[in-house]
């Protein structure tokens, strides 16, 4: 056990939060099992049919990078921390690397198998005290459809930039590690965290392990405005006020558990993020992972630039039972047999800089935009190399349909079937130079399918495209500009 | 270059037959285009097969043509398949007219099959969407229906036309393909059925969408020189014309338009000297009812955002100034994709012998086929005429 004060550590320029926009309420649970296992949660947020734990992330740290006007390629390294990768194997790092537009030199790590995750993410960000790092805790844990897990289980992300000129100041830190087998697990092929749901047993677990970290630190918890501890649940973080000697307002003011859920990695820094905003100078932050163990870190904020917090998100869209069943896939019947249209990984990956970038092409002879930058000059006809040319991202709808059951693709059934129709449409990419645009067929999201109409101003984001052979393809979808 | 004739067209009725092999399919057209040629015609007498089709089913096989051709006893000619689509057909009887007028073939044979029904409707829907552009419009998850409903929806943005317009052409075509005993789907529905149908591609709705459908079809066409050996009736092809224009619909400059079709027709009528004016009737590819309003502006039938006009005051209709789809087109008549092309020379054959029974228009001089291909990257244009009967 240690205390450091360690002055080389790099500090928090920005931090950024995204939250899925579908919500199901502990009223809807209960009507349809007649109780709710989340203790003190209200709301757990859902993520929409072509999300996951990479795309929340995609869009925390879009928001932070915007927000900030930070330029991705300086920054060298991706920390990302989740219990819930979209794949076991295989590292979230260089996909989330091309999407963000970061160098290839780039510094990528995965920190995982607790929900500590995050936590331990942003200390070893700090922990390269002369560059600059992006570091993203996402999470979207599950149950069994009748138990805590689930019942508490929500989906968010939180996104930070550190870097040797942040305002937030890391000035301690410490761990503490005890051993405290089987209070949540999941097990290997699992998509269920679970847990032998031993109260007592839980409760010390959790309040041993952040109270004795927390007492490794130099300061006086009563010292912070706020503190951002993890959420297992909308009570436990309150159990603890009394170990920790610290006002219950205190860790309101860090807790977010009760509108979104469980947010596993994710949860300490979107409570960071809420305290920020809602003034707090002082923030201690907790994370713990069952095993046990639990890190404790300061934050002394000077002038963190916050791109967003969880409570006043976007407008929300409460779900019913059936419609959570739905999008979860649990009552859906997966992708069809029949197949779907084949674009082989290889011819894929060539597409990567447009799917997550849209870079498209400018004609070296006539100037005009190309996208894809393949074939020949929409401009001038002629067969040439096309100079990469980034797009903003934003544009309008020029065509739209809403696909209704029947009208999908295979490969696109499953997402029907999760989300409803959903929209196809024909957007006008605004270009880099004057008015230019640049047409390109795309899906339309986080939207009522009956309220896009053409002229509409959309902005891309990065969303699952589907699905083939095991490997999902990611690449831009547009929402409305103003989410 | 030497004038190409219709001398005989035929068909089977196009519909579900899962049970039928697409050479069984063939067989019955090519028979029955032979019997329909005035003087009948040996087997011995075709030089040359050209034989549209997207693929049986989707069941990639290579040389279909052949199969087909080998298949009904027309033995060691040259035979070949044309994919473009569902205009496979169209630009096979096109590749038929340039083999006679070029002098390489007296009398061709220009078919076209398709085997659809047999397959589950999610292999269906996998194997119609792969003519689309498939690598980005595919991946925001349209098949064609989606694809269209963009264009529709850019048309009634754009022009003075709503969704019960779209209803009109299902109302008018399926009044038609009720008469033809070829017809897939051969019943009338109200305008009130094809304004509620369920959704499949906002603003399309099921009426909007024509069948997928089994059928073959085959046409026979001889040159300037030996037509008169086979039948004194002149259906003389006065004008070809085909275009090609980007398979994703985002690329293209207009969204409510086929630039191809445009292209086609102009070429058609030039070469014809045949102009929209002229026209007696015209068989038009109406796969989704936006089609049938895109193609009347394409071709020149009126100006641009003036579709709608023809269908409400009924001048497309069988009694009307300019007949369209009399055959019920693909709405009502069906789509088999390969022998949809072809299955338009049936049409025209009909109307101009006087076989087309409860359809039959008085006389037509001139008449019109247009086919398409997936959304518009491929289409050609064919202009009839009617020269009468020749001793």
């Amino acid at each position: 056990m240690s205390v450091t004060e360690d002055t080389r550590l790099a500090a928090i320029e920005a931090v950024g939060t995204y939250i899925p926009r579908y919500r199901l309420s502990a009223d809807v649970v209960t009507e349809a099992w007649g109780q709710f296992h989340g203790a003190g949660i209200s709301e757990t947020a859902v993520p929409a049919a072509d999300e996951d734990t990479l795309t929340m992330g995609y869009e925390a740290a879009t928001r932070v990078l915007d927000a900030s006007d930070i330029d991705p390629t300086t920054i060298d390294g991706l920390f990302v921390g989740t219990t819930t990768p979209p794949t076991e194997e295989e590292a979230m790092g260089p996909r989330l690397a091309s999407m963000l537009g970061l160098g290839e030199e780039t510094k990528t790590r995965q920190f995982t198998g607790s929900t500590r995750a995050g936590v331990e993410a942003l200390l070893a960000g700090s922990q390269r005290a002369k560059r600059r790092t992006l570091v993203i805790a996402t999470d979207a844990p599950r149950g069994a459809p009748d138990d805590e897990q689930e019942h508490a289980g929500g989906a968010g992300a939180a996104a930070a930039v550190l870097g040797p000129s942040g305002a937030g100041q890391l000035p301690e830190h410490a761990e503490y590690v005890e051993v405290y087998p089987g209070t949540r697990f999941r097990s290997a092929g699992s998509t269920e965290t679970t847990g032998l749901g031993i109260t007592e047993y839980d409760r010390s677990a959790f309040i041993e392990t952040v109270t004795k970290a927390t007492a490794a630190l130099d300061s006086d918890p009563t010292d912070a405005d706020a503190v951002a501890l993890q959420s297992p649940n909308g009570k436990l973080p309150y159990r603890t006020a009394g170990e920790l000697g610290v006002e219950t307002e205190t860790i309101q003011q860090g807790t977010v558990v009760h509108a979104i859920g469980d947010t596993g990695t994710a949860g300490p820094l979107l409570g960071l993020a809420s305290a920020l905003t809602a003034g707090a100078n002082r923030v201690l932050l907790l994370g713990y992972g069952s095993g046990g163990n639990a890190t404790a870190l300061t934050v002394v904020d000077e002038g963190i630039e916050v791109a967003s917090t969880p409570i006043d998100e976007m407008e929300t869209v409460g779900l019913s039972y059936g419609e959570y069943l739905r999008l979860r896939g649990e009552i859906t019947a997966g992708e069809p047999a029949g197949g779907g249209a084949y674009v082989s990984v290889p011819s894929w990956k060539r597409t990567i800089p447009q799917r997550h970038r849209l870079v498209a092409g400018r004609c070296p002879d006539c100037g005009v935009l190309s996208f894809p930058p393949t074939g020949a000059c929409p401009g001038c006809g002629a067969l040439v190399d096309y100079e990469p040319a980034e797009l903003p991202g934003t544009g309008t709808v020029e065509a739209v349909t809403a696909i209704g059951q029947g009208g999908a693709p295979p490969e696109f059934v499953e997402q029907q079937a999760k989300s409803g129709p959903y929209v196809s449409a024909v957007v006008a990419l605004d270009g880099t130079e004057g008015s230019e645009t640049v047409s390109i067929p795309a899906q339309v999201v986080s939207v009522d399918p009956e309220e896009v109409a053409i002229g509409d101003r959309v902005t891309a984001t990065v969303r699952r495209l589907y699905t083939q052979e095991d490997v999902t393809r990611y690449g831009f979808k547009m929402q409305p500009t103003d989410r | 270059m030497r004038d190409v004739y219709l001398i005989g067209a035929g068909q089977t009725a196009f519909g579900a037959f899962p049970q039928r092999s697409y050479r069984d399919l063939f067989a019955k057209a090519y028979q029955h285009a032979r019997k329909r040629v005035d003087g009948d015609i040996e087997t011995k007498d075709i030089d040359e097969a050209v034989v549209g089709s997207l693929g049986v089913g989707g069941r990639q096989l290579g040389l279909s043509g052949p199969a087909v051709t080998e298949h009904v006893g027309l033995q060691n000619i040259p035979c070949t398949r044309v994919e473009n689509a569902c205009a496979a057909g169209g630009f096979a009887v096109r590749q038929a007219v340039q083999a006679i007028r070029s002098g390489m073939a007296d009398v061709v044979l220009a078919g076209g099959f398709e085997v659809m029904s047999d397959l589950s409707s999610e292999m269906t829907k996998y194997w119609l969407g792969v003519s689309g552009e498939t690598e980005w419009e595919r991946l925001t998850g349209t098949t064609f229906s989606g694809v269209y409903a963009q264009m529709a929806s850019a048309y009634l943005d754009t022009y003075d036309a709503t969704v019960e317009d779209l209803s009109r052409v299902a109302v008018k075509n399926h009044k038609n393909g009720a008469k033809n005993p070829k017809a897939h789907l051969d019943f009338e529905c109200s305008l009130e059925d094809a304004v509620g149908a369920p959704e499949v591609a906002n603003p399309l709705n099921l009426y909007h969408c024509c069948p997928t459908s089994d059928g073959a079809a085959v046409a026979l066409l001889a040159s300037e020189d030996v037509v008169g050996e086979y039948t004194d009736d002149r259906l003389r092809v006065a004008g070809v014309g085909a275009a090609s224009d980007h398979v994703g619909l985002a690329e293209r400059d207009s969204y409510v338009g086929l630039a191809a079709t445009e292209t086609a027709a102009q070429t058609a009528y030039e070469r014809s000297g045949v102009g929209p004016d002229d026209l007696d009737f015209a068989e038009i590819h109406d796969c989704f009812a936006i089609a049938e309003l895109l193609a009347y502006e394409d071709l020149d039938f009126c100006e641009r955002g003036e579709a709608a006009k023809l269908l409400r005051e009924g001048i497309t209709e069988p009694d009307g100034d300019l007949p369209v789809n009399t055959s019920g087109g693909l709405k009502s008549k069906g789509h088999p994709i390969g022998a949809t092309g072809t299955g338009q020379m049936v049409e025209v054959f009909d109307q101009f012998t006087g076989q087309a029974g409860d359809r039959q228009l008085d006389s037509p001089r001139y008449g019109l086929t247009h086919n398409v291909g997936g959304s518009g990257g491929a289409t050609v244009v064919h202009v009839f005429e009617n020269e009468g009967v020749k001793r």
